[in-house]
This record gives structure tokens, C-alpha cells and sequence, in this order.
């Protein structure tokens, strides 16, 4: 009885924080920011060579004068609508407006070059937004156990799990662990510049006034996805001219996405999944739903001819890994890509905690992120479908037009931030090192977390072995503190794996 | 093999580590030179440790040992995809994308520069230039110079310029920022009859 009543009453509770969050959603300004973000983030989306990471880095300063709650919605919508945006480009010119829109090309492009480019984006407007929505529910109906897991962690959980996110980063994305270890822990070496965070120390700053409140993690993150990428785009060769007229029906489009509700279910569930994953964003979602597609289908496919399915599979893909990468992002601070360390530089620099404040006290904001991005996925379908007979118009923006203003943007907006020109050399110096990172293989999204998760990693660590008075045996007590134990073993298993796979490769060769 | 060899081999990814290397040593004696608490000294050098061991690491993989060198060197990656996709999508943007370079200034008269060295030199030039003169009349000057020597149109660049420009007033007279001040040079007083008249709009 009593727990029936306490169930009860949680659920109640429950009910009316989500109740909250979608007045917080509908209300004005918020619904405003969020379909502004939407028609920006498609905008940039279709832009060939920004994403939504370029997109949301060079907003992030700029949703300074909003409140909280706005900025963060704003972003959100920026994420989802570059999503979709990113398909326009895949489609019409073969250049993918973002990564994540690469696996579109591969049957898009067949698509429109046979006439039917407005089928093409109706199936990717479509897929999108209807996985997209569906995956916001399913965000909407795990919280009550999110909530759960997130309360349960404290000091020493914290500072393992940042650990932990930055070694399974370095496995998730491409290249070298130790290149991934070194980009993680040069991010949190440079976090450390400034003002000490328990003793007022100023370190690293050699006298210069400017660096005593550290470098700007906004900065950095203009500067490794903003700056880099532009430099990325400057070395790119002109994309040659489509020659595509935009033929097709749209409403066959979109009914050609209802003949596969398998198709449609399953890429939205591998989109989830994966976007979940720290570190493995909507490219590596996109292309195991393209490929599982193919796989599945092969017996009738004419994937890479054209064949619906391969554009209905990265396309249902895509919005969901944003949802899924809202969930390691906002729970834990650990972002699953590189727009979501943008977003969560967003959360941190309105002072949005992630972790047990966004699920306690401000439940009401999460949930109003996760409404608006089912409302935003709404918005799409009128939007997107809206915009296809336009939309060839956006990717025909030469690329030299959009580089100079970028810059601009990135300087200014790292000026905004406090007022301090190491912030804009930041964005430029971090910009050079993240375009080199990006071109040797280091993993900028594990640099971009140990630079915005350091100095919430050093507090944590100071305040556990404060509490156990000095003693590094807190994180390893298997009986007072098992989640931390099991975090150590994780990150241990994870640094210690690769040495062990050649031995254990071979002991299971002989049995 | 001798000493110019190794460095004519030197890539950028050397540089860089080499850069690491000396900024995680600054960060791993600086604390101990400058008499830094624990709580302030601790975790920089156990980051910086990291940083050291690695790009060191990194810096010889091509000498080191078994085990350890396959470490070092070999790509780990738990989610890879079917890359036979993500290769025909790359052969395909190789197809798409014109192979004449980009029509530029530079290569009308003869002269040949890179064109992400040029991006980023103008960059630079800008950001210093915005420091020296505040960000206001500088922003027209990089982008009308960066838009000629990629050859846009003329109106196209002009355009441009003046959009910039709008941007960065707007945020001087709403958020305002000093972007019409310089370290060197203050060009505030002219904007002062702008301001008069944006203020009776």
C-alpha cells in the first residue's frame, strides 16, 4: 500500500514537471528561438562544408543576452534542423552539407540525377522528422530512469566518469588510443589555465591579467570547429556545378517512407543507439543504418542506383542520434559528438549543470529540451518540405563567401564572450591545432571534453579526496563505493584492452 | 640517415608534437618553479604527465618495440561501419569536385599560395589588426580583401563588407562592445553621430 502510494505520487510528480517543461516549450520566447534555430540549422545544414558543430559553435556566444532555457533550445534546434539541412546538399550536388549526410549521397544523388530529387528530399524530410519525433518520446519516456542512475553518482563518480568518457572517446573515434588519451589530457591540461580552482593561485598566466580567468572552453570550441573547419574548406577544391533540376513528387516521397515502416523503425533505433555511445555522432549512426539496410535488403536492393531505402536508412538515422546523444550529454556531461560538446558548452556557459542538477531541481528545463525537440521535428516536416522547391538556391553559396564571414563571426563572438583578446587568439591558435588534429587523426572531440569537462573533473577530485581525507583509495572501494570501483575497472579495461587484445587474440586462436 | 634528412621527413604532426611536448613541460615544472599549493599544483602535472608520455610516445612509434608499438600505432575504433560504403562515398566526392584549383589573385599574376595558408595568414593579419584598431573598420577591409583574392564578384564582396560591418555595429550598440576601440588606435569618436542617429530611430 505505502509503496503503491509513493509510486504514485512520484509519477504524479513526474507528470507535472513534464506538464511544466511543455509550458516552458510553447511558451514566448522559447517556441520563437526554437523555430528560429530550426530555419538556421537547416540553412547551415545545406551550406556545404557547415554543420551543425560550425553552425552552433559560432551561435553559442551570441545566445549570451538569452535566458538559459532559450539558448539551450535554440541550439537544440540548430542540431536538428542541420541535420535534415545537411541532406540538401547530399542530395542535389553530391556534397554532403554535413558528415552525417554522407551515407545520403549514396543513393540520394542516384535519385535526383533519374528526376525524382523532390522524392529524394521528401523520403529525407520524412524519415527524419518522423524518427526524430518518435525518438523524443522514447527521451521523454526513459528520463524517470535517467533521473534515477544520475542521482545515484557523486564526487569521485564524477571525476571517474569524465575520465571514463574521454578513454571511451578515444576508442569510439578514429585513430591511435594514445592519440586519443594525449588529445583528452592536453584538453584538460589547458583547462587548468587561470585562476586555481580551490586555492585562489593564478597559474600558467605569466603576469598576463587576460589569462586569469583561463581560456574560454566557448572559445575553444569555436576555434576547433568554427576556425578549423573553415581552414578544412579553404583546402577544398570548388564542388563542380550540379546539374540537377528538381524533379519528382513530393507527397510520393513521402508516401514511398510508409512502404518501409521496418526500414523507418529499425534505422531510428540504431540512431538511438548509437548516438547514446560517447564520441560516436550521427556519421557512424548514418552509415551502420545505411550498410544494415543493404545488408538486410540485398536480395531486391539497387542500393547505390537509387534505391529509396538507402536514403530512408541514414535519413531515419540522423535525428535520432540526436536524441540518443542527449542522453550521456545531459545526464553526465559526456557529449556523444562533436555538436553536442558544442551544446554542452551551451549548458555550461548558461549555467546549466549536467548531471544531478538537470535531473533534480531543473527536471523541468530537461524536459523542456526534449519537448522541443519533438516539437522541432513537427516543424521540420512543414519547414523542410516547404523549402525543397528553394532549395537548390542554398547550395550553390560558394564557399570563398562563406569563409570570411565565419571568421568574423568566430572573432567577434569569442570577443563577446568576456571581453578579452586572448579568447579571439585562442580561436585562432586552437583553430590551426584543431585543423592538424583533425587531419593526423587526434580526437578533437575527446580534446574539446577534457577542455570542458576540466574544470569540473579537478573540483570533483579535490572535493573526494577531501572527503576521504587525502586518500586516492576512495575511487577504488569496492564495498563503499561501487560505482566508483566499477567506473575505475571500465577506464582500466578500456586503457588495458588494446595491450591484452594480441594475447588474447592468440590464446583463443590455439583453443 | 642524417640530421637534414630527419628534418626535410618532419611533417606537420611532428611539429605539433614537439609543441606538445614543450608545453607539457612548462606546465609539469612551471607548478614547482612558481611554488604552486597542492590543490593548484596536482592535477596540471598529472595532465600534463599524460601529454608528455604521450606525444613522446608518438614522437618515436616508428622505433619502438613490439607490444608497445603496436599500441602506439594501431587505429582502434569499436564502432566502424561498412567502409566499403564510406569509400564509394569518397570516391564519389573525389569524381564531384573539380580538379582546376580555385581561381585566385595570387595565380593571375603568377603566383602560386596555398589557399588555407592564405586563410589563415589573413586571419591573422585581421586579428591583429582588430586588436591595433578595434574590429568595426577592419572587418570591411579583411573581407573586401579576402572575397578580390578569391575572385567574387565585386558587388558580391561589397555586400559582404557591408554585412559585416552591420553585424559588428549591432553588437557594439547592443551589446555594447568596444569593437570601435583599438589597443592602439580609438576610432569611437566617429561613431558618435551614428549613434546619435540610431538613437532618434
Amino acid at each position: 500500500m505505502v509503496v503503491e502510494a509513493v509510486v504514485e505520487s512520484q509519477l504524479l510528480l513526474q507528470l507535472d514537471t513534464i506538464t511544466e517543461g511543455l509550458q516552458i516549450a510553447l511558451s514566448w520566447p522559447v517556441i520563437g528561438w526554437m523555430a528560429v534555430g530550426l530555419l538556421l540549422g537547416i540553412v547551415l545544414g545545406a551550406l556545404p562544408g557547415i554543420g551543425s558543430p560550425v553552425g552552433m559553435a559560432i551561435v553559442l556566444p551570441l545566445t549570451l543576452p538569452l535566458d538559459a532555457t532559450s539558448a539551450v533550445i535554440l541550439l537544440v534546434a540548430i542540431y536538428s534542423g542541420a541535420m535534415f539541412g545537411g541532406s540538401i546538399a547530399a542530395i542535389l550536388i553530391n556534397a554532403p552539407g554535413t558528415e552525417s549526410a554522407a551515407a545520403t549521397t549514396l543513393d540520394g544523388y542516384p535519385m535526383a540525377k533519374q528526376g525524382l530529387a523532390k522524392n529524394a528530399l521528401a523520403i529525407a524530410t520524412t524519415a527524419s522528422a518522423l524518427n526524430g519525433f518518435l525518438a523524443a518520446i522514447v527521451l521523454i519516456l526513459i528520463s524517470p530512469i535517467l533521473i534515477g542512475v544520475v542521482l545515484a553518482f557523486g564526487s569521485p563518480e564524477y571525476f571517474l566518469l569524465a575520465i571514463l568518457g574521454i578513454s571511451l572517446i578515444t576508442i569510439v573515434t578514429q585513430g591511435s588510443l594514445v592519440k586519443g588519451l594525449v588529445a583528452g589530457a592536453l584538453g584538460l591540461m589547458i583547462s587548468t589555465i587561470g585562476t586555481g580552482i580551490l586555492s585562489p593561485t593564478p597559474r600558467f598566466t605569466f603576469g598576463q591579467f587576460g589569462l586569469y580567468n583561463g581560456i574560454s572552453f566557448v572559445a575553444a570550441l569555436i576555434g576547433m570547429f568554427a576556425f578549423a573547419e573553415m581552414m578544412k574548406l579553404a583546402a577544398r577544391s570548388q564542388i563542380a556545378e550540379s546539374d540537377i533540376e528538381l524533379g519528382g513528387s513530393i507527397k510520393d516521397g513521402i508516401l514511398t517512407v510508409f512502404k518501409y515502416p521496418k526500414t523507418v523503425l529499425k534505422a531510428g533505433l540504431i540512431g538511438m543507439g548509437i548516438g547514446m555511445i560517447p564520441g560516436s555522432g550521427a556519421t557512424t549512426s548514418t552509415f551502420v543504418a545505411y550498410a544494415e539496410e543493404a545488408r538486410s535488403s540485398a536480395a531486391d536492393g539497387r542500393f547505390g542506383e537509387g534505391d529509396p531505402r538507402g536514403v530512408i536508412a541514414p535519413e531515419g538515422a540522423n535525428n535520432p542520434t540526436v536524441s540518443g546523444s542527449l542522453v550521456p550529454t545531459l545526464s553526465f556531461g559526456i557529449p556523444g559528438s562533436g555538436s553536442t560538446a558544442v551544446l554542452l558548452g551551451g549548458l555550461l556557459m548558461h549555467g546549466l549543470q549536467p548531471g544531478p542538477t538537470l535531473f533534480g531541481d531543473q527536471l523541468q528545463i530537461t524536459y523542456a529540451i526534449f519537448i522541443s525537440l519533438f516539437l522541432s521535428n513537427i516543424l521540420i516536416v512543414l519547414v523542410g518540405l516547404s523549402v525543397i522547391p528553394y532549395a537548390s538556391r542554398l547550395t550553390e553559396i560558394d564557399t570563398n563567401i562563406i569563409i570570411p564571414v565565419v571568421v568574423v563571426l568566430s572573432f567577434i563572438g569569442a570577443y563577446t564572450l568576456n571581453r578579452n583578446w586572448f579568447d579571439v587568439a585562442a580561436v585562432l591558435a586552437l583553430g590551426v591545432l584543431g585543423f592538424y588534429m583533425v587531419r593526423y587523426n587526434y580526437s578533437v572531440i575527446a580534446f574539446v571534453l577534457g577542455i570542458v569537462l576540466g574544470p569540473i573533473a579537478e573540483e570533483n577530485f579535490f572535493r573526494s579526496l577531501q572527503i576521504s581525507g587525502g586518500s586516492y583509495d576512495i575511487f577504488f572501494d569496492p564495498i563503499n563505493r561501487p560505482l566508483s570501483f566499477m567506473l575505475v575497472l571500465g577506464i582500466v579495461f578500456i586503457l588495458v584492452g588494446p595491450f591484452l587484445k594480441p594475447y588474447v587474440e592468440r590464446t583463443l586462436d590455439r583453443t | 640517415m642524417s640530421i637534414k634528412n630527419k628534418y626535410e621527413q618532419a611533417t606537420p604532426e611532428h611539429v605539433m608534437l614537439v609543441v606538445l611536448l614543450v608545453l607539457s613541460v612548462v606546465f609539469l615544472i612551471e607548478p614547482i618553479v612558481s611554488n604552486y599549493p597542492d590543490d593548484a599544483r596536482v592535477f596540471p602535472q598529472m595532465t600534463a604527465a599524460v601529454v608528455f608520455v604521450g606525444s613522446l610516445l608518438l614522437l618515436v612509434r616508428n622505433y619502438l618495440p613490439g607490444a608497445l608499438g603496436t599500441v602506439v600505432n594501431e587505429s582502434i575504433n569499436i564502432t566502424t561501419s561498412d567502409s566499403s560504403a564510406q569509400e564509394q562515398v569518397a570516391q564519389r566526392e573525389a569524381e564531384q569536385t573539380g580538379s582546376a584549383p580555385k581561381r585566385t589573385l595570387g595565380r593571375e599574376y603568377g603566383y602560386e599560395v596555398n589557399d588555407t595558408v592564405f586563410m589563415v595568414v589573413s586571419s591573422t593579419i585581421y586579428f591583429f589588426a582588430g586588436w591595433a584598431a578595434g574590429f568595426l573598420f577592419v572587418t570591411p577591409l579583411f573581407v573586401l580583401a579576402y572575397t578580390t583574392w578569391f575572385r567574387i564578384r565585386t558587388a558580391v564582396g561589397v555586400g559582404l563588407a557591408v554585412l559585416s560591418t552591420v553585424i559588428v555595429y549591432l553588437f557594439i550598440e547592443f551589446l555594447l562592445l568596444p569593437l570601435d576601440q583599438g589597443q592602439i588606435l580609438d576610432f569611437s569618436p566617429f561613431l558618435e553621430p551614428i549613434g546619435l542617429v540610431v538613437g532618434v530611430i
